[in-house]
């Protein structure tokens, strides 16, 4: 689920990419830390949680509100309180970038971890169970893949959920403004881990464990839950890795589209789309958090990265 | 992070450190930037102001205001009056009071392949308009008219059934080329008369144009070229051609300012006012930028039916809890002047003594507390049992308004009013919650209305939209004031001058006092100009600059 | 074989008609019609006229019906005006598809001659400093919004260099000078944007292809490094990247939304996008149609290339799914 040009960077090692056996974590572990970048990028990104999750506290031990306006008090330069300066209401910018965090991490995380649950329920009905199930699903899926995404996602935007039956308070408000963002990105970000899941359910029920609990009788649910599943979580940790920063680009986008988070929430979508008539004359408005975006999307693709050269047994010792 | 680093580097140093672009624009070639495409060219479809910005340079309505609001004649030869003649009462043929309205073209005027333009082109685009099935956007003015009588090729007498005072004028009658649209019009059924009309079909046909420049190409979407129209009867313009680029994304149109792709951003619709303020604090000295204060009228509707905001106290308390003149001082550098009412100070029929509301929060508060809303233990005043808590809510993605929207709710939250700020696509804001009167609270927007315009849809009780009526007017508030419907109702008929003149003292006066709407400033457009060009007037009116495009030039 | 295609162009045709009556139907949702629009827009409008109206573009019948009879009309190839143009559908949307496919083929082009270079180089030495390199540029390529890429680029290049436009698509009957001249800051956006998706896919094939047993027994018979990348390796990580590029084919009909409106360039992504805040049905279905149909026979392309490129794979695994993997 790429923005513009809808091409996205599928792995043909994405096969197989889990490895069976004792030691396998630590091994595991090892190469991470060797993947300097990934490690950095997990610090980063972590740092960067913390900093979100505690953006209040933070504002609060700064003595500034992010949410205040202070009309005499525009643009003013770096300095005292205000670690970054104020924006173009007199507003800390510095809080709000954190704010913001919390709004572009929350809907990149809750996103992509709902359409990797989606992705991987269908990806292992279609690969355990084959023939007409598995036909019928990866049907589904080629049809979803083949939708034109981006003016898809719009009309599905400016859908009036007054029409389905909501109250206009209801479906105006903030929150039903975020989950319907994270409910359409989930409902066609899924078909990618549908297909790596069913590609390595496809190899793994031939393998002989599983041969051998099902001629034990273990009924299909089981089979898949012990047997399956867990060893096709690495391909889903890693592709649902790389979708997260995908999704912090999408929300980025459908702000500049007018679709996105509306203020005075913060996001860095909207926040780089309001900055971007500014550039002239404060371009640090707009430098910050595109920045934010540009580090946060780059360290969960290296951290993608990281974690498929870990989990991949055929990758060099 | 070595490589974000040097890229902002890089950005700032080509926002600051790099050469500027000479003066492009040339006696050759003028191009405009402006941030819409108009959907036809059709003169009478789908009135929008990009159309009325290009159609300024290629054709003229009979009658316009001027850049100093005055109405003038562009097409005929003078405004009709009672004195000579050229108006006079009857009765209409269902019987009701009508008038008769004679107009005169101009000698000499030919439509762009040489044809001349005669009343038989008056009375074929009446013949079209009045066609309810054609479907005009100013169907209301066609009706009106129940016939063209026509007495010579120049001259035509308009028969009115209805008695107004606002007779004068005939900017929305546009004139179509019979010679050409005729037999399209006739060659099918009117519905879709829309997309047979040469302005659909063969819109560079030069016949369809009658002003100084006549279109010469178009790219959908892109641009629109025009060159001299060789049979054009007035005076000269000075560019040879001149190209009107739509380029929809403000800060990209900017940008195509400073890269010398275009020459200049029309004010009537280019860039909101704070950006043209942070692109002069940059680049100031490389344009002329000018800023103009016109009709838009940026208020915020004060839904009536709401249970604390029906009370006039609050209406008048929350007014005064909002410091406009510092809104209007630090977000638009003073640009843009705070609105007392409803009517622009350039507007002849302007009453300058009216009520007015300085920032005062104490007496704002002090207002309250008399009316009943006492603070309550969350900071929110109460009256019996009802909290003082309403939605503002106005179209996303317009940044100004989204500024505006959050120091409202600052300063209303200093006196005790708990604001919700709940925002809407343009779409669904214009066409669902304030046109179906579903928001709770108030709402930001602007009006466009010419000079001298009757507010009745806005105001009169017979204009509240509904369920039963369709959901027809623009009176969204709701405000039901038979005070105000006596007024309007007056300044339809009563047409003696100083009768009108007291009438809308009244209006002003009433309106400022109920506040049916929370007066907030009106619009300043603005120019981005190269510096050499001379002669472009900025009008605030709805009637675009390039009326007068024979005037502009560059300084040699 | 043609059984094969016959039944994924049935299955295609199957999509489209469930895809044509999702997007009916959503549009439906959008808030708003056309009459509500032109009520707000004309404050002369009496109810009367809102009636007639709504009968006249059928508005007061269930979705449905409506829908029944635009897709019993478009079955017979008529596929409407467009309301905000007042054109046949077809008229607007076949130059645009032109357009569309100019930039975005050039694109296209230029990223696969860049992509294929660099994922080779960066292959041949995995895990050392030039691969480190190659990779950061990609994962910056996909890490900025394009929105904001495009106006850096005209902020970098177009406003210092006059030579460059900062958009639009350049006079009508110009010349290929001038054509290219304002493709070229669209393009660099695009491809910028695209390469490291292509970078990483060739990357990973060529590894993939480094490691099967015939590159071994080159490697064994003491072939020159540059035969064994070249010559065997390249060649069959070639054909992976032959289906990601058909499947990529179908999405260049679709347009690239925000580089064509941050450049005013008029493309299938802006049509399309403009159509449906417009509530024009006719435009934003068709188009979306379009896109999507193109996507599907990018596809069928897709698994027949891989198929009849790859001796190995019958059509029974092609169909799988396995050809190349796509993702949306």
């Amino acid at each position: 689920m790429s923005t513009d040009m809808q091409i996205d960077h599928p792995s043909p090692t994405g096969h197989g990419l889990s490895s069976y056996g004792p030691g396998r974590h630590r091994r595991v572990v090892r190469r991470f830390l060797r993947h300097r970048l990934a490690v950095g990028s997990l610090i980063f990104l972590l740092l960067m949680t913390f900093g979100a999750v505690a953006a209040p506290l933070i504002a609060r031990s700064l003595g500034v509100d992010p949410f205040a306006v202070d009309l005499f008090n525009r643009f003013a330069p770096p300095g005292g309180a205000s670690l970054l300066g104020t924006d173009e209401v007199g507003r800390d910018l510095f809080t709000r970038l954190l704010h913001g965090g919390r709004v572009s991490l929350a809907v990149g995380l809750t996103a992509a971890v709902f359409s990797a649950a989606i992705g991987t329920m269908i990806g292992l009905l279609a690969g355990f169970h084959g023939g007409r199930v598995d036909a019928i699903l990866m049907r589904v899926t080629d049809g979803v893949i083949a939708l034109p995404i981006l003016p898809l996602l719009i009309v599905l935007a400016a859908v009036d959920l007054s029409k389905l039956g909501l109250t206009a308070e209801s479906a105006g408000s903030e929150t039903a403004d975020l989950a319907r963002l994270i409910a359409i990105i989930a409902a066609v970000g899924w078909p990618t881990v549908a297909r790596l899941v069913r590609a390595e359910t496809l190899s793994l029920k031939t393998r002989d464990y599983v041969t051998a609990a099902r001629a034990l009788g273990a009924r299909p649910g089981r089979i898949m839950r012990r047997h399956i599943l867990p060893n096709a979580l690495a391909v889903v940790v890693v592709a649902t890795t790389l979708s997260i920063g995908n999704i912090i680009l999408l929300e980025s986008v459908l702000s500049f589209l007018g679709l996105g988070i509306q203020p005075p929430t913060a996001s860095w979508g909207n926040m780089l789309t309001n900055a971007q008539d500014l550039v002239w004359s404060e371009p640090h408005l707009a430098v910050w958090p595109g920045l934010m975006i540009f580090a946060t999307v780059i360290a969960f693709n290296f951290l993608g990265d990281g974690l498929q050269d870990a989990l991949d047994p055929k990758a060099g010792d | 992070m070595k490589l974000p680093a040097s890229l902002a580097a890089l950005l700032m140093l080509a926002l600051v450190g790099l050469p500027t672009p000479a003066d492009a624009a040339s006696k050759e070639r003028l191009v405009i930037g402006i941030s819409q495409f108009p959907s036809t060219l059709h003169p009478s479809f789908d009135s929008m102001l990009a159309k009325s910005y290009v159609a300024g340079l290629a054709r003229r309505p009979i009658t316009a205001y001027d850049p100093d609001w005055n109405l003038t004649c562009l097409l005929c030869t003078g405004l009709p009056t009672y004195e000579d003649g050229t108006v006079t009462d009857e009765t209409a043929e269902d019987g009701a009071p009508g008038m008769a309205v004679t107009y005169s073209l101009k000698p000499g005027m030919v439509w762009g392949d040489g044809t001349p333009i005669t009343t038989a082109d008056v009375a074929f685009a009446w013949r079209v308009g009045h066609d309810r099935e054609t479907g005009f956007d100013a169907y209301e003015l066609y009706r009106r008219i129940d016939r063209v009588e026509v007495h010579d090729d120049r001259r035509f007498t308009l028969h009115i059934n209805k008695r107004t005072c606002d007779f004068q004028g005939l900017s929305d009658l546009n004139l179509l080329p019979a010679h050409i649209e005729r037999p399209i019009f006739e060659s099918g059924a009117p519905g879709d008369y829309r997309q047979r009309t040469a302005y659909q079909t063969d819109p560079t046909n030069p016949a369809l144009w009658y002003g100084p420049y006549r279109v010469k190409d178009i790219v959908t979407g892109q641009r629109i070229v025009l060159e001299r129209n060789p049979n054009w009867w007035g005076e000269s313009p000075y560019f040879d051609e001149i190209v009107v680029r739509t380029i929809e994304n403000t800060a990209a149109l900017t940008a195509n300012l400073r890269s010398g792709d275009i020459d200049m951003i029309a004010g009537e619709l280019g860039i909101a006012i704070d950006q043209a303020l942070a692109f002069e604090e940059s680049f100031g000295e490389d344009f002329q930028i000018l800023y103009n204060p016109g009709l838009f009228y940026e208020h915020l509707d004060v839904i009536q039916d709401h249970p604390a905001l029906k009370e006039r106290p609050v209406r008048q308390a929350l007014i005064q809890a909002i410091d406009r003149q510092a809104i209007s001082d630090r977000l638009f550098g003073g640009k843009q002047p705070v609105a007392n009412s409803n009517v622009n100070p350039l507007d002849s029929v302007y009453y300058a003594d009216l009520p007015k509301y300085a920032y005062d929060p104490e007496a704002a508060a002090a207002k309250l507390e008399e009316a009943g809303w006492t603070i309550g233990p969350d900071g929110v005043r109460t009256k019996n049992g009802e909290r003082l808590s309403f939605t503002l809510m106005t179209t996303a993605g317009n940044k100004s308004r989204e500024q505006v929207q959050q120091v409202l709710q600052a300063q209303w939250d200093a006196i005790g009013a708990d604001v919700a700020i709940r925002n809407e696509p343009p779409r669904v804001f214009f066409e669902q919650t304030v046109s179906k009167r579903r928001f709770d609270g108030v709402a930001l927007f602007a009006w466009l209305s010419a000079p001298e315009s009757i507010p009745r849809t806005t105001l009169h009780s017979d204009q509240i939209p509904s369920e039963e009526n369709s959901f027809i007017g623009q009176n969204y508030t709701g405000y039901a004031n038979p005070e105000m419907d006596r007024i309007l109702e007056g300044l339809e008929t009563e047409c003696a001058p100083e009768t009108q003149a007291r009438l809308w003292r009244e209006l002003q006066t009433l309106y400022a006092t109920d506040l049916p709407a929370i007066p907030l400033y009106f619009r300043a457009n603005s120019y981005l100009l190269p510096k050499n060009l001379e002669g472009l007037t900025p009008t605030g009116h709805q009637f675009p600059s390039t009326l007068w495009v024979e005037e502009w030039r560059l300084a040699e | 074989m043609l059984s094969y295609t016959a039944t994924r162009l049935l299955e295609c045709l199957l999509v489209l008609l469930v895809m044509s009556f999702l997007v009916y139907g959503l549009i439906g949702l959008m808030p708003g019609d056309p009459i509500d629009l032109m009520i707000s827009a004309n404050p002369d409008f009496t109810a009367a006229d809102a009636q007639r109206l709504k009968a006249l573009y059928g508005l007061d019948r269930p979705l449905l019906e409506r829908y029944g009879t635009w897709l019993w009309a478009a079955l017979q190839g008529d596929f409407g005006y467009s309301r905000l143009y007042q054109q046949p559908v077809g008229d607007i949307l076949l130059p645009r598809l032109g357009w569309t496919t100019v930039l975005l083929g050039t694109s296209l082009a230029l990223t696969v001659m860049i992509a294929i270079p660099l994922g080779v180089w960066a292959a041949a030495r995995p895990y050392s400093r030039v691969d480190y390199g190659i990779n950061m540029i990609c994962f910056a390529g996909i890490s900025v919004p394009p929105f904001w890429l495009a106006l850096i680029l005209i902020l970098l290049v177009a406003v210092p260099f006059q030579a460059i436009p900062a958009g639009g698509m350049g006079e009508a009957g110009a010349g290929l000078l001038e054509r290219l001249r304002h493709l070229f800051l669209p393009v660099v956006t695009l491809t910028l944007a695209s390469i490291g998706g292509f970078t990483r896919f060739m990357r990973g094939a060529m590894i993939q292809a480094l490691r099967a047993d015939h590159i071994r027994t080159a490697r064994a018979k003491g072939l020159s490094r540059a035969r064994i990348l070249i010559g065997h390796a390249l060649r069959h990580a070639l054909l992976p990247l032959i289906t990601v590029v058909a499947l990529s084919f179908g999405t260049l009909f679709s347009g690239a939304l925000i580089t064509e409106t941050m450049f005013s360039w008029s493309g299938m992504g802006r049509t399309i996008y403009e159509a449906t805040l417009g509530n024009d049905y006719n435009l934003a279905l068709v188009g979306l149609l379009t896109a999507t149909g193109f996507t599907l026979a990018g596809n069928i392309l897709a698994d027949l290339l891989y198929a009849g490129l790859d001796p190995r794979i019958s059509f029974q695994t092609a169909s799988d799914g396995t050809g190349g993997g796509s993702t949306a």
